[in-house]
């Protein structure tokens, strides 16, 4: 796309080969004698500790699932427990190296890189520094439990801390790191640089490129380590992300300190298995996870094969790469070559793979392996092991013991506190900046931008004062009023960041940033490749470390493609994390008309239908521009639904036009845009300015005065406004764009038969789209809400208009028998 | 020339209806509009009105029978005119052991969408119409409805709230209550409609009897007469009071009036203010009776029954022992008007507020009955007509002395017979003595 990048046919047809260069596998050779130049005797005491910590916890989680204790203390856990004995040395090599700024993210494995990466923070941290975030973290509450009666050091202290506090979370307790509401499978402690582990297999995998471009946009200290598994490599979103880490644009057009790769490695936790999925040799092609990197860029992802089972391969690897992403040459892709001893989960009987086998790999199991290599070269003695082993085990017992004291570490009382999880879902903060420490990077001031004074000599309002509308040309039109928001927010949150398909030159597919390429440099805008699960999915690792984000979904259609994202992660993470974690994204999305039936849909049903996600969808400059700055300012993540019917639609409603200043407009507030006493019609999206359409033919042909409502917001939504309306009409027609069957409409309706049904005359009527594909343009009057099919279903369902000769059946016997064909 | 009225088509689909009710019978004169019958089909209800003026020469068909469509249904005409050219042959209507369901085709769909017309009513309201209705005191049953497929909707009360004549507030929540219907011209002031001018909108004929809900009042009157005799242990002493005082001072009385006296003293208000007299002589009698005490009033309360329109009120004259005998008629001239307007202040007609009941059925002619206390007092008295009696004048000589018969009745729980007895009495010797100033 960018004019400076010439696409040079005779260089692009030339004939040649793409060559490869060797990608290295298990190279690493070391003695331990030959490593004594690189580890104290205390380093690889501490290597072997942390490896053992790993062992015990999973040990005492495997023990309390198969025989329902641990150490003689009985306790039932029935949540999930996807344990990782074997893979130790795999966790603590990685996370060795680690400083407390390099982040890492995980999957539904990962006990023991939450582990080994806290443990390194703690032993990185001085005394002070983690003495302050125990005693900052829940006010406190995890420390005061495991400092009581406890005499060691700093620590050990939190040592205790990070194994409670991890305990605590997988037993749902509300002392957990997570207020028990993240639990096994996405528990984490961001203050020691653990992001959230993931139960969506490779959901990390395009997070943490969002956390990598935080890092690297904001200026951030550190790298980010992707824990993902070998399966996970078939994901489409692992792909996504890795497409997205390894874009040319980081060195080819990012300016200045900003040119450069992303700090980001993918470190593959290399199993061997997909729950019974054997990758090498059944469900993958690859042979070896490695090969991977040599397909994604020229630098073939720096990628290499290191034996797991060594934590000193692994130490060595991460050395290696930190320099490779220090250099600005990420992403890296590094595969651990690892074995796990039990089950996917304790219900798996391991029927997929051999005992022979299992019992190869025990036997050269990494933790006994390295302590006698250690024994051997003098570093250690058995009895210093023993002793570590017994150490562990006893404070692993302690903590085991405090975590399920129920009066020590009780679960939410949800009886006491009936809406606390409710009250977790959103954060509902007023935020400018996500960062008021740091001026925002533009190219020029606001005020000069070709496009801001374009704007500023548009009609704010569509009629002149004899009610003519001005030209389309000359109105402040719907995507003026978007833009508005959206570059005000660019020159005051330097975290801000807006990204996805054809941002940047074109600027938007629809024109709504046109004039903001000018404004911001390649960092804070530019283009994704075409692979929504990225956009969005990095978007959320940028909002998890603390930056706000627009990512843009080109047309509704597309949110399948970014399915898990929309519906698992984006509105998951501030409530599983205990509201640790804010998610300040707003995902902008056109929904299209004619072009048929993959890109004319509207899918606000879909995303209203997620507990964690506000949505709405103005249909007015002015509505527009007050909730895109609403959207901006809040901390919640936002689907900010666009119509590409009325792009250009000039402010027919609000008295004055659209204001110049900043101003907002509360989520979840329905807007009456005509007034009425006979029938009221609410409305989502564009279907406005159709129901307004056949608020007049009511008017004008059978005497009726419609109420139109614009709905606005689908979530949240105040309903107070529409039932005093059904109070005054006694009856109400509800419309959409989206198909009806399942539609959000529907919801509408039984909220308001609940709410007012005593004032009702008729049943609330629904009119949405025809169940079936969006047809071509030329049929889509079959297929959307039409002026007279409000007409149509009032006269059917509502009160019969005298004279009036339908268009559309919406008979009941029509209604039964669509529901039985399904259409 | 007669003229034959069809079985309509009611849309393309539609091979018979069935006629669910006659309006008109078999030589009835018709006028052209009015509805001759209605009929059904599987989706909706209509009518069929007379096209001409005439008398109804024949019915080819009963209520309940199944017409295809387009068949002669009856005929109108003049007197004496035949029939016999409508007749299908005498062939009896072909019915259809298995009528085809209604196949939905497009040819359906069309005729689908022209059902909302308005049939008659299928019972079915919408909430809000049905509030409006409750709200208006309008009867919904037999009202058709212009929703769909004959639904009763707001527009259709207000149409029956807008063509009703003005109804009182009373009369409003009493129709709606008891679901009785308005009169089209009410007896309230311009043709308002009252409370009276409520009939219940039983619409069988002939009958020997009609079914009415009891009135709010009636029900409360009924339980508390009921709840009365079911919780005292009361019974009714008789005695006469030598009434000739009282007619004297009657005839002055009147005679005062005549020269513009204002208070008219009628022999009621005389009999009450020898009550009072007498009750403050008794106060175990002016009391009432609560179980495990009894509590005794150190003022006169007394109440007066008073036979409305509405049915008994029983209004108490709050302190009546401090008024003369021309504030009592005064105040009970106007309880009794304020009852009778039905204004009067609902506290003063709870049985708690009187400590005592006087009942008069003097003016009927009843010369001796039972009144029923008001509980939780302890007493009430009955005032009967005056009858001649023979009387000892006084030596061995017997005349015909005006008599007013006096029934007490009193809770035996509360006073014993003797000072029930002695407390009678009293009433009388006040009443035989009774003295005051015009």
């Amino acid at each position: 796309m960018p004019k400076v990048q010439f696409i040079d046919p005779r260089v692009a047809r030339q004939a040649g080969e793409i060559t490869f260069t060797p990608i290295p596998v298990n190279q690493y050779k070391k003695t331990i004698t030959e490593e004594k130049a690189n580890f104290s005797d205390a380093d690889f005491l501490r290597i072997y500790h942390d490896m053992v910590v790993i062992r015990e916890f999973e040990t005492m989680l495997n023990l309390i699932k198969t025989t329902g204790e641990y150490s003689g203390t009985p306790y039932d856990h029935p949540g999930p427990a996807h344990l990782s004995a074997g893979q130790e040395a795999a966790a603590v090599g990685m996370a060795y190296t680690l400083t407390v700024e390099d982040f890492i993210f995980g999957s539904h494995r990962s006990h023991g890189e939450i582990l080994a990466k806290g443990l390194s923070a703690i032993q990185k941290l001085n005394d002070a520094e983690l003495m302050q975030i125990m005693e900052s973290f829940f006010d406190g509450t995890i420390l005061k439990i495991v400092s009581k009666d406890f005499k060691g050091t700093t620590k050990q202290l939190g040592r205790r801390f990070l194994l409670y506090g991890t305990l605590a979370e997988i037993f749902a307790r509300e002392t957990g790191f997570n207020k028990g509401l993240g639990g096994s499978m996405h528990a984490f402690f961001t203050p020691f640089g653990v992001y959230p582990n993931n139960a969506i297999v490779g959901g990390s995998g395009d997070i943490s490129v969002g956390a990598a471009l935080y890092k690297k946009i904001n200026r951030k200290p550190g790298m980010v380590v992707a824990n993902i598994g070998d399966a996970s490599m078939a994901c489409g979103p692992v792909w996504e992300g890795l497409s997205f880490a390894a874009m040319d644009q980081f060195k080819e057009l990012w300016e200045g300190d900003m040119k450069g790769g992303l700090p980001v490695i993918f470190n593959v936790m290399n199993n061997q298995y997909g729950m019974g999925g054997q990758t090498c040799g059944e469900t993958m092609g690859y042979g070896k996870v490695a090969r991977i990197g040599a397909g994604v860029n020229p630098e073939q992802m720096h990628a290499e094969r290191v034996d797991g089972y060594n934590p000193l391969a692994v130490i060595d690897a991460y050395r290696r790469k930190r320099q490779v992403i220090e250099e600005k040459n990420g992403p890296v892709l590094l595969e651990v070559l690892t074995y796990r001893y039990s089950g996917h989960s304790p219900s798996d009987a391991s029927s997929y793979r051999s005992k022979e086998e299992v019992e190869a790999w025990q036997a050269q199991d990494s933790i006994a392996s390295f302590g006698n290599s250690l024994i051997e070269a003098k570093v250690t003695t058995q009895a210093s092991l023993d002793a570590i082993w017994a150490d562990i085990k006893s404070v692993m017992l302690e903590m085991f013991k405090l975590s399920i004291n129920d009066n020590i570490s009780p679960r939410m009382d949800i009886h006491k506190h009936p809406e606390q999880i409710g009250e977790m879902i959103f954060s509902n903060q007023s935020v400018v900046s996500m960062d008021d420490q740091r001026i925002p990077e533009v190219n020029h001031p606001m005020a000069e931008n070709a496009r801001v004074i374009q704007i500023s000599k548009k009609e704010r309002f569509a009629f002149d004062a004899d009610g003519k509308p001005f030209s389309k040309m000359k109105q402040y039109q719907l995507r003026d009023g978007i833009f508005d928001a959206i570059v005000d927010r660019f020159y005051k949150d330097p975290t801000l960041v807006a990204y996805g398909e054809e941002n940047r030159d074109w600027g938007g597919a629809f024109a709504v940033y046109r004039g903001l390429t000018e404004a911001l440099p390649y960092h804070r805008l530019f283009n994704s490749p075409i692979s929504e699960a990225s956009i969005i999915g990095t978007a959320i690792g940028y909002a998890m470390c603390g930056g706000r984000v627009i990512p843009e979904i080109m047309y509704c259609d597309f949110l399948g493609r970014c399915g898990d994202e929309v519906f698992n992660q984006l509105p998951k993470w501030q409530a599983m994390s205990g509201n640790v974690l804010k998610m300040p994204v707003v995902i902008r999305v056109s929904v299209g008309s004619k072009y048929g039936a993959q890109h004319s849909q509207d899918w606000t049903s879909l995303v209203a239908h997620i507990p964690g996600l506000k949505v709405v969808f103005p249909v007015t400059p002015y509505d527009a521009k007050g909730l895109m700055n609403s959207a901006l300012q809040g901390t919640d993540p936002v689907i900010f639904f666009e119509s590409q019917r009325i792009y250009d639609i000039g402010e027919q409603f609000h008295k004055g036009g659209v204001p110049e200043g900043y101003y907002e407009i509360p989520f979840g507030e329905p807007d009456v845009k005509r007034e009425g006493s006979d029938v009221t019609i609410l409305t989502i999206g564009a279907t406005l300015y159709r129901a307004l359409e056949a608020a007049k033919i009511l008017e004008e042909k059978y005497g009726l005065s419609a109420e139109v409502i614009d709905g606005m917001s689908l979530v949240p939504f105040n309903y107070e406004k529409v039932i005093a309306s059904v109070k005054k009409t006694g009856r109400i027609l509800i419309s959409g764009d989206a198909n009806s069957r399942g539609s959000f409409l529907n919801e509408l309706a039984r909220n308001i038969t609940e709410l007012a049904f005593d004032y009702l005359d008729a049943p609330p009527v629904v009119v949405g789209s025809r169940n079936w594909i969006t047809p071509a343009y030329e049929l889509e009057k079959a297929f959307f809400p039409q002026p007279e099919w409000f007409i149509d279903a009032i006269h059917e369902k509502i009160v019969p208009l005298k004279g009036h000769v339908s268009s559309q059946n919406f008979s009941d016997p029509e209604q039964i028998r669509r529901a039985k064909q399904g259409v | 020339m007669a003229t034959v009225v069809i079985m309509p088509k009611q849309g393309q689909s539609v091979e018979s209806c069935i006629i669910t009710e006659w309006n008109k019978k078999k030589g009835d004169q018709v006028t052209k509009g009015e509805v001759l019958f209605a009929y059904e089909t599987d989706k909706a209800s209509f009518e069929e009105e007379a096209p001409v003026d005439g008398i109804l020469l024949e019915l080819f068909y009963e209520a309940g029978d199944e017409v295809p469509v387009l068949t002669n249904v009856c005929v109108i005409g003049a007197a004496g005119e035949s029939v016999d050219a409508y007749r299908s042959g005498g062939v009896a209507p072909k019915k259809e052991d298995n009528p085809e369901p209604a196949v939905i085709t497009e040819k359906a769909e069309q005729q689908v969408i022209n059902t909302v017309n308005p049939g008659t009513g299928t019972g079915a309201i919408s909430p809000r119409a049905r509030i409006l209705a409750d709200k208006e005191g309008i009867l919904t049953a037999g009202l058709s409805g212009t929703g769909p497929r004959g639904r009763i909707i707001e527009q259709d009360i207000q149409a029956v709230i807008a063509s009703n004549p003005k109804t009182t507030p009373l009369a409003k929540k009493i129709a709606g209550q008891e679901q009785l219907q308005p009169a089209s011209i009410g007896s309230g002031l311009g043709g308002s409609v009252t409370a009276k001018d409520l009939t219940s909108p039983n619409p069988v004929y002939n009958n020997d009897f009609e079914i009415k809900k009891l009135s709010n009042i009636r029900k409360m009157i009924a339980k508390a007469m009921h709840s009365s005799l079911q919780n005292s242990a009361q019974l009714t002493h008789h005695l006469g009071a030598d009434a000739r005082r009282m007619l004297e001072l009657r005839r002055k009385v009147k005679k005062a009036n005549d020269n513009g006296y204002p208070v008219n003293i009628t022999l009621n208000d005389m009999v009450c203010f020898a009550v009072v007299k007498a009750l403050r002589k008794f106060p175990q009698a002016n009391a009432h009776f609560l179980g495990d005490s009894v509590k005794y009033f150190s003022k006169i309360h007394l109440g007066v029954a008073v036979d409305t329109d509405r049915g008994l009120m029983v209004p108490a004259i709050r302190n009546a022992d401090d008024l003369s005998i021309q504030g009592l008629s005064n105040q009970m001239r106007e309880v009794a008007a304020s009852c009778r307007k039905g204004a009067v202040n609902p506290e003063l007609l709870s049985s708690e507020a009187a400590s005592f009941t006087v009942s008069n059925l003097g003016n009927y002619g009843v010369e001796m009955f039972t009144p029923v206390i008001n509980l939780p007092q302890v007493g009430i008295l009955g005032v009967n007509t005056i009858v001649p009696r023979p009387k000892d004048l006084g030596d061995g000589v017997y005349g015909f002395v005006p008599f007013i018969g006096l029934s007490l009745t009193y809770d035996h729980q509360a006073l014993d017979g003797g000072e029930a007895t002695r407390f009678l009495k009293q009433i009388a010797i006040e009443i035989e003595n009774l003295e005051f100033e015009l």
